[in-house]
Parts: structure tokens; sequence; C-alpha cells
């Protein structure tokens, strides 16, 4: 399957650097408490506060590792759903023994919630008419503010900053040229006027919801969606790459994502997805820790031999 | 040293002698207080074959709780109703998937999830150790009569059948599908995948990810709970709650599950007092349990006990 029939916006340029602009006018502000609940012997969590676009308070979940740096960080950036944590369901809480982890929830998110709170479904339609007023500008800023966070962290090492999760990670390694490494599973981002026609399955579905109730709006949301596409942001990407493809066959499997591929200007590894997130989320750390120059990946228990 | 084979893993939960008793008790307490069904045609998520329908009911505490409820158009006689119930950190899915197999389908969203988190909202990370020194002030003692509530919302409906309802939900879902189950004898079939709630202190032991790993920070800050802890979980552990299942159930693990250590699936499978029970366990897998080709074994059971 192949999905190259939708064209670059004319200005997909101009408008995220208007954002990204528009972002910078903005102070960070930081605020930062510390967790003793989520804390360990081998580190220590904190509450982070801080200004994205709006301008619009976030929160993020930050750890860092007991002892000397700079460490290693991961810059998880949220799936679509209310929740954010700390460290992702079901990953090794061991990857804060010798990484920064910094988890952020964007608007709309549980904690970052006041005065918008997102529903779900129903926040993948949010100001979709016009790519000015669709709440994917300001997320999308959230996860780059975010990362601006991070990366200046003195605990941080520069040469090693990941940026993981779904489409929200590459779009942030596209526009944060702090980001070293990417691992990314485009899941709702990637050609999604062409794929969600195709599906019944939500997320995607809320697509197919609001255009049958506003049929008339097709274009308008088309053209919103192609800001945002995936495709347009792969030659903006220089970090060293996993791109986490679906299984042949998939709609979004390695084939689909070739235009993708093709751009991502950095050094560019793809895994098919095996349908289990044992053998995926094994491979995904381990190629990783290889990257980063890790002894050991962070497993879990029951992924380990 | 290497681990012992999750099928061969002893649990070290203890069931408290009046678990019965206790839980006879919330039952008849959430039965005093008044369903008082809204029911809200959705537009937005119907299709031309599908009515949606935003729900709301009261249940233990009184809590307005919410949830999705999908039919099919067309349909001759009364349908089968099936409930789905929701994971930990996931929304509540509209389950117009369900009622396209020819499903009243009714999704919870048990308190603290959205639109149902007005009166009670301990967010995530948090639902899991909220008020756990008191079975009686636990976070899942209202939780878990949300789930056993839609029960009612579903016999309430002409266009189900009441003798015909099934539970299926995956993770936190999976162990909402062992309490309600055992808890709502209405129930007539159950799948459940990767079950939470299962194991809860044998888990903090076996791995160290999320969301279990809630109880063991709350553990390391409040070590002189750990009495209090255990005994409240113990009410509240499916693997406790297992031996008031009788209907036809069927359970999924992945044996490389972090989330859900496959040890306590096996636990709960062993205690189900039902002779109509079957686990399957894959080899390859984590929290998926396989769902991608168990999902289809999760239909046929489904349209087997609730169909035919």
């Amino acid at each position: 399957m192949t999905t190259q029939t939708a064209a670059k916006p004319h200005d997909f340029d101009t408008y995220w650097h208007d954002v990204l602009a528009e972002l910078a006018r903005f102070p960070t502000a930081p605020e930062v408490q510390e967790l003793p609940l989520r804390s360990t012997d081998f580190a220590t969590a904190y509450g982070v506060r801080l200004t994205s676009l709006g301008p619009y308070r976030l929160y993020g979940y930050l750890s860092i590792p007991t002892g000397d740096g700079p460490f290693p960080a991961r810059y998880h950036l949220p799936r679509y759903g209310s929740v954010t944590d700390l460290v992702p369901q079901g990953q090794a809480n061991g990857q804060r023994r010798e990484h920064v982890t910094f988890a952020i929830c964007v608007r709309g998110q549980r904690l970052a919630d006041q005065p918008y709170a997102a529903a779900f479904p129903g926040q993948l339609t949010d100001g979709i008419d016009d790519p000015a007023t669709y709440v994917y500008r300001g997320i999308v800023a959230d996860c780059v503010r975010g990362l601006q966070y991070l990366a200046a962290r003195p605990e941080v090492d520069a040469n090693r900053i990941a940026a993981i999760g779904n489409d929200l990670a590459l779009t942030t390694a596209a526009l944060g040229p702090q980001v070293t490494h990417l691992v990314s599973t485009p899941t709702l981002l990637y050609a999604t006027s062409e794929l969600a026609p195709r599906t019944s399955a939500y997320p995607l579905e809320e697509i197919n919801d609001y255009l049958r109730l506003h049929p008339t709006r097709r274009d308008a949301v088309h053209n919103t969606l192609s800001h945002f596409d995936l495709r347009w942001f792969g030659s903006r990407v220089s970090a060293t790459t996993l791109l986490m493809a679906g299984a042949d066959g998939s709609a979004l499997d390695a084939a689909a994502l070739q235009p993708l591929i093709d751009d991502i200007r950095g050094e560019t590894t793809v895994h098919k997805a095996e349908h289990s997130g044992y053998r995926d989320g094994r491979y995904a750390e381990e190629w990783l820790s290889q990257r980063f120059g890790m002894a050991e990946p962070s497993l879990p228990p029951h992924w380990q031999d | 040293m290497p681990r012992v084979p999750a099928d061969q893993y002893v649990s070290q939960v203890r069931k408290p002698e009046d678990i019965d008793r206790y839980w006879d008790d919330v039952l008849a307490e959430t039965a005093q207080i008044p369903l008082d069904p809204e029911v809200v045609y959705d537009p937005l998520r119907s299709t031309a074959h599908i009515d949606v329908y935003e729900v709301f009911y009261t249940s233990l505490d009184h809590v307005r709780i919410a949830g999705w409820y999908a039919v099919p158009r067309q349909r001759e006689g009364r349908l089968p109703g099936l409930l789905q119930v929701p994971g930990y950190n996931m929304e509540p899915p509209v389950p117009k998937n369900w009622a396209a197999r020819g499903y009243a389908a009714f999704s919870a969203a048990p308190r603290g999830k959205l639109r149902s988190n007005r009166q009670f909202n301990p967010g995530y990370p948090g639902l899991l150790t909220y008020g756990m020194v008191d079975r009686n002030t636990y976070s899942y003692r209202g939780f878990y009569m949300d789930a056993c509530r839609a029960v009612d919302f579903l016999l309430g409906r002409d266009e189900v059948n009441g003798d015909r309802i099934g539970v299926t939900g995956h993770s936190q879902g999976g162990g909402l599908t062992i309490s309600t189950a055992a808890l709502r004898p209405e129930i007539k079939a159950a799948a459940a995948g990767a079950p939470y709630l299962c194991g809860y202190m044998d888990s903090i032991e076996l791995t160290d990810a999320y969301p279990y790993q809630e109880i063991a920070d709350y553990l390391r800050m409040y070590p002189d709970s750990r009495q209090q802890v255990e005994d409240t979980l113990a009410y509240f552990d499916g693997i406790n709650l297992a031996h008031r299942i009788t209907c036809p159930i069927i359970i999924s693990v992945g044996l490389q599950d972090s989330t859900c250590p496959p040890e306590t699936g096996f636990a709960t499978f062993n205690a189900i007092a039902s002779d109509d029970k079957k686990i399957y366990a894959y080899d390859g897998h984590g929290h998926d349990a396989n769902n991608h080709e168990h999902a289809a074994v999760v239909d046929a059971f489904m349209a087997a006990h609730l169909k035919e």
C-alpha cells in the first residue's frame, strides 16, 4: 500500500516556523517540585510545571538518577488519551537508574487540563476546521517546549537525548534539533485523510464521525490534517531513528511509510511490528541501549532471558 | 535465580474468611441506590447502522457514572448484551465494533475515568492506592460496583435479553471481568485478557513496572501500613473472588507480560470455580497477550455462549 496522493501544503514550512516563533515568545517559567512518593534510592522524581503556547501551563514528570551525570535522557511523548505515566506502562522502572526521564502531559491531558480538559474521543477533531485553531497546533508546540526544558537540564547529556513515542515523537524530533535519537511509531498523523475512511476503529473513527456529521467541511479538514502529516516532517529529522512500522499488509506497514523513511535525514532503522508488545518493545530497548552505548538494555523482569 | 514457570507459581495471597459477606454487603448497599439511568442519543458517534448513546447512572456512594451504549439499528428480537470494561489508563471505547456484530454493547467508565470524575478523581497514578489502608475506603470498592451496575443498566433495557449478558476487557478490563463475573450471577460468559487486579501483592514482587509499582511506591513511603494494605487488597484480589465465578470463562495471558505478570493470571484461573474455563497462554507475548489473534477467540466464545 502506498499513500502518496496528498501533497505538502504550500505554507507548511511557514506555518511551523510561525508556531515555533510564537512559542519562543513565551518564557518556559518552570516550577519544579520533588515527588517523594515516586522517588527511590536510585532516582529522584519531580513534578514540573512549565509554559507553552497560549500561554498554557503544562505538567511533566521528571526523574533524575542518583549520582553524577550527565546522563542520557529519554523524553517520553504522550499517546492519545488523558493519562501520561511517569514511566510508560509496562516498561522497566529501572530505566530511571541510568537515564534522566521526562514525560510530558500536553494540553487537555490530566494534570494539564486547566482550563482545557480534552475529551476522548473528541480531541482528535477539536478545532480541526482550520490549521490555526486545530488543537494539535498547541500539542505539537507543547512537546517542543518540553524538549527545550529537558535539554537545558544540567544533568542531561546533550549527545544522548531520545524522543520516544508515537507521532508526537517524530514531530518533536523534526522541530527540535536537540533530539539525537528517535523511536517513533506512526499512528494517527500519517496520511490521516487517506487512512481514516478505511477503518471504523477509534481514534481515527473520530475523523469519520466528524465528516459524517459535517460533510461540507471535508476539504477544510483535509487541509488542516495535511499540516500535521508526518510525511512532510521527515526531511526535518536528523536524529538517528528507529521507525516502528506496522506488520506487512497493515495500513502503516513499511511500504506505506516508505515516503517518510526516504525523507528522514538521520540514519534510519525500520522495525516491522510482530504484533507482540514484548518482541517489539524489547527490540526498541535493545536498539536504544546500543545507540546510547549502554552495557545492558533496561528490561522489565519478564522481558529478560 | 531463574523464575519459576508462570503456571507453577504459588500465589502468596490469603483469602479473608469473611470475603463473601463483605461483598454481599457491598452489593446490597449498592442495590439500595436507584440506578436512575439517563440515555442521550449521540448523533456524532452514530452511523447509518449503529445508534450510539451517552449513558449516565448512579452507583455506590451516589457517584454518577458514564458509559457508551451502542446498538445495531436493524435487529430482530432481543439482543445479547455485552459489557466492555476499560483498562487502567485508557479511555473507555465507544463499542461500535461489538454492536456491529449484533450485541447491545455497553462500555463503562467507572469512577475517576473521564466523564465519571466529577465526584471522585484520584488520577493516574493514584487510583490504585487511593484509600488502600481500609477495605471500606479503597477506590476499587466503588469501582467494582460501577462495573456491576452496568449490568443493571443492560438488564433494564427492553432490547436486551437479560439471560444472555457477557463481559469482557483487557488488563484492568480483564480484572473487572473477573470481579464482575464473580459478583453478578447474571453474567453468562466472561473473557478476561491479561487480567490486572489479580495478585496485587504478588505483582509488586514479580515486576517493577507501573501501574503495580504504585503500590511499591506507597509501601516505600509508608512501610508501617503494609499489613493494612495487604488486608485491604485481599478483599479485592481477583484470585480471592474467583471461587464465585460459575459461568463459562476464558482468560488470556502473555508469558512475557511485565505489566500484569502471567503468574497471577494462572493463579486466578486455578481459583475459578467454573468447570467451563480455559486459559490461553501465549509465549512470545507481553501485555498484548496476543490480542491480535486472540480477539477472534473472544468473538467466537461470546457468540457460542450468547447467541446460539
